[in-house]
């Protein structure tokens, strides 16, 4: 197989990396042991160490044991970022169960299908999102809620017969020493059921076996490539529940001995603290969305501080090329950007550190990893270098399949080929470049036209400041081209200026048919469009 | 002072409604005691980063606690109360 990217590897990448192995609780205990008072874990004026943690989560697996959670079980982590996540995390996985991750934000119809699919025994979240929990719950078999309980709202609620029974974290916890659990866990063995974004509108609960995780975590630990930085600090506000949180907040902190700086949102307000979060812990990495780097990037005197950021990265979404430009100017550093999906554990791409590539290339595959350009109808024939197609990625940290669904486990992959639903394409150098997602495409009087080749056309125009371009079911042409779009500051909303400039630049194919003006295109906490959420609002 | 506070308010309304873009209002028409999220205004955290952006800028007024985002991040009067003993602009 022709890999042109290998010659593009910073220096200091391996081609390939010697995986241990290792489960995804042996990190860490190995951290725990190495360094067990380097301090794991910051959230407002509370602090820990890797050995408190270590002793912490093993107090919960005890915790979980005594519950009857066995080795294969389920149990739902409904948390933000907090240290109870963490604790509960690798307490889970420590007794041989699985963790299934679920957005805090998923309530009724969405939370009862993750938790149907999933089938928890437990679900542990906090007492402000234990009434959406319990409302799901009680249509499910899950035995018990437990809740961190931050504002003792589980004294005054009136709860309905039938629920699970409602259990407090701090109690099961209070005084106790447990030692490591002696569950026999295997590196093939399943640690985390994760949701996919739902961008597509199917809810599935991709498979990743620890080896997945691990490997997934070696890999972007090699890519960057520092070492020596001690107890360095991780600013960990990219919700842990998504793969990009999981993978490039917690796991490379506990691998590396980092500390977590915990910035859960539980509203907006706490969004605040990022700036001065910066100034006091200077963190070795941060991890944010494109569009808190647009913010950040906004504030007036935000480069004293954004150069204290050593390793600034963005997933999720592709970084708008004006927030790459503004922080290399204000700071001197390039933005590393990642691609990746939950089926992959975390990043199958991501753009040579620390000097980057093509700013709007999602990179190079990691080490390890192979990906190519296939074509859209079968499947199996290779595209020619700059020819759109499917991405397909092979590689030790993509998924084993969909969880209970053999028939979206075949169409997704296919001999270890995991077919991501993006259309892509590479450059002779071996760079990758999303066009869209394959089932963006629109399919308008039987042409075919990229949602994204219109979106660039208009992000081009001074006044717009964000765009949406989907298909909407039309009788005629099968799909009418619709473009959303977000003005700046004090631009008049023009339909027909702005028809005018489309006929001038696109060819008549792909001129939208309607256009519609919104306040925001809706996005999810990866910062990934919904499109989706966009066409039913249409 | 009351018609600068007067003065301030207008303005604060005027700034926040072009930097966030805010569809079809009038900011004449929102009250001083408008929520900025929730009922109201319903900002999300990125609209947040955004106006705490404009403030630092326009008036050098920095809020980057969540205690002081807590006191004065209510409504336009808690904001406008708030910038006009602070302002360094």
């Amino acid at each position: 197989m022709n890999r042109p990217w290998l010659k593009n590897y910073a220096e200091h990448v391996p081609r390939s990396i010697d995986y241990p192995y290792k489960t995804v609780q042996q990190l860490l205990v190995d951290t725990s042991r190495r360094y067990p008072d380097y301090v794991s874990v910051t959230f407002n004026d509370l602090s820990f160490t890797y050995q408190e943690l270590n002793q912490k989560v093993n107090a919960f697996a005890g915790v979980l044991g005594e519950l009857g959670i066995k080795k294969g079980d389920r149990v739902a982590l409904i948390l933000p970022n907090t240290p109870t996540y963490v604790i509960c995390f690798f307490a889970i996985l420590k007794i041989g169960a699985v963790v299934v991750n679920i957005n805090v934000g998923s309530k009724g119809a969405e939370l009862l299908s993750a938790l149907k699919t999933s089938g928890p025994r437990i679900a542990i979240t906090l007492d402000l999102f234990v009434q959406n929990v319990l409302e799901a719950a009680a249509d499910t078999d899950i035995e018990h809620v437990i809740i961190h309980s931050v504002l003792g709202l589980e004294t005054k609620m009136q709860l309905p017969p039938q629920t699970p029974k409602l259990l407090v974290y701090s109690e099961l916890v209070e005084g106790r020493t447990d030692s490591e659990p002696k569950v026999q866990v295997s590196t093939e063995d399943p640690a985390i059921l994760q949701f996919t974004s739902g961008s597509t509108g199917c809810p599935k609960a991709a498979v990743l076996s620890h080896r997945n995780v691990v490997a997934s975590v070696l890999q972007t630990d090699a890519w960057i490539g520092l070492n020596g930085r001690g107890n360095a600090s991780v600013i960990c506000i990219i919700p842990f529940f998504h793969v990009f949180g999981m993978s490039a907040c917690m796991l490379i902190s506990v691998l590396k001995g980092y500390r977590m700086v915990l910035m859960p949102v539980f509203s907006c307000l706490d969004v605040l603290p990022v700036m001065n979060a910066i100034a006091t812990h200077r963190p070795l990495s941060f991890p944010a969305v494109p569009s808190l780097w647009a913010a950040l990037v906004s504030i007036e005197g935000a480069a004293e501080r954004l150069s204290l950021v050593e390793v600034p990265t963005s997933g999720g979404a592709l970084l708008p090329e004006w927030v790459a430009q503004k922080f290399q100017s204000l700071t001197g550093r390039k933005i590393a950007t990642a691609y990746g999906l939950s089926e992959a554990s975390s990043a199958t791409h991501f753009s040579p550190y620390p000097h980057g590539g093509p700013v709007d290339s999602i990179g190079l595959p990691l080490p390890d990893t192979d990906a190519k350009i296939v074509d859209m109808e079968e499947g199996n024939k290779v595209c020619e270098v700059g020819e759109i197609g499917e991405l397909v990625v092979k590689g030790p940290q993509i998924m084993k399949g969909y969880w209970n669904d053999p028939v979206l486990t075949r169409k997704a992959l296919s001999d270890g080929w995991l077919y991501t639903g993006d259309l892509a394409w590479m450059d002779e150098e071996g760079f990758f470049y999303l066009v869209n997602r394959k089932d963006d495409l629109i399919i308008s009087g039987g042409f075919n036209v990229y949602p994204s080749q219109i979106e660039k056309v208009l992000l081009q125009h001074p006044d717009v400041e964000d765009v949406a371009v989907i298909g909407v079911s039309d009788r005629i042409k099968g799909q009418a081209i619709v473009a959303v779009l977000v003005l700046k500051e004090g631009v008049e909303e023009n339909r027909g200026m702005f028809m005018e400039y489309c006929r001038d630049r696109l060819p008549d194919t792909k001129v939208p048919h309607h256009i519609y003006f919104r306040k925001e295109i809706p996005k999810d906490p990866a910062g990934k469009q919904l499109r989706r959420v966009l066409r039913e609002h249409i | 002072m009351e018609f600068s506070m007067q003065a301030l308010l207008k303005e604060l309304k005027r700034k926040i409604v072009e930097e966030l873009m805010i569809e079809d209002v009038d900011p004449e028409e929102i009250p001083d005691d408008a929520p900025f999220f929730g009922r109201g205004l319903s900002l999300d955290s990125v609209d947040l980063l955004v106006l705490v952006a404009m403030l630092d800028r326009e008036y050098g007024v920095e809020i980057f606690t969540r205690e002081l985002g807590e006191k004065v991040l209510i409504n336009i009067q808690t904001l406008a109360d708030y910038v006009a003993i602070h302002r360094k602009k």
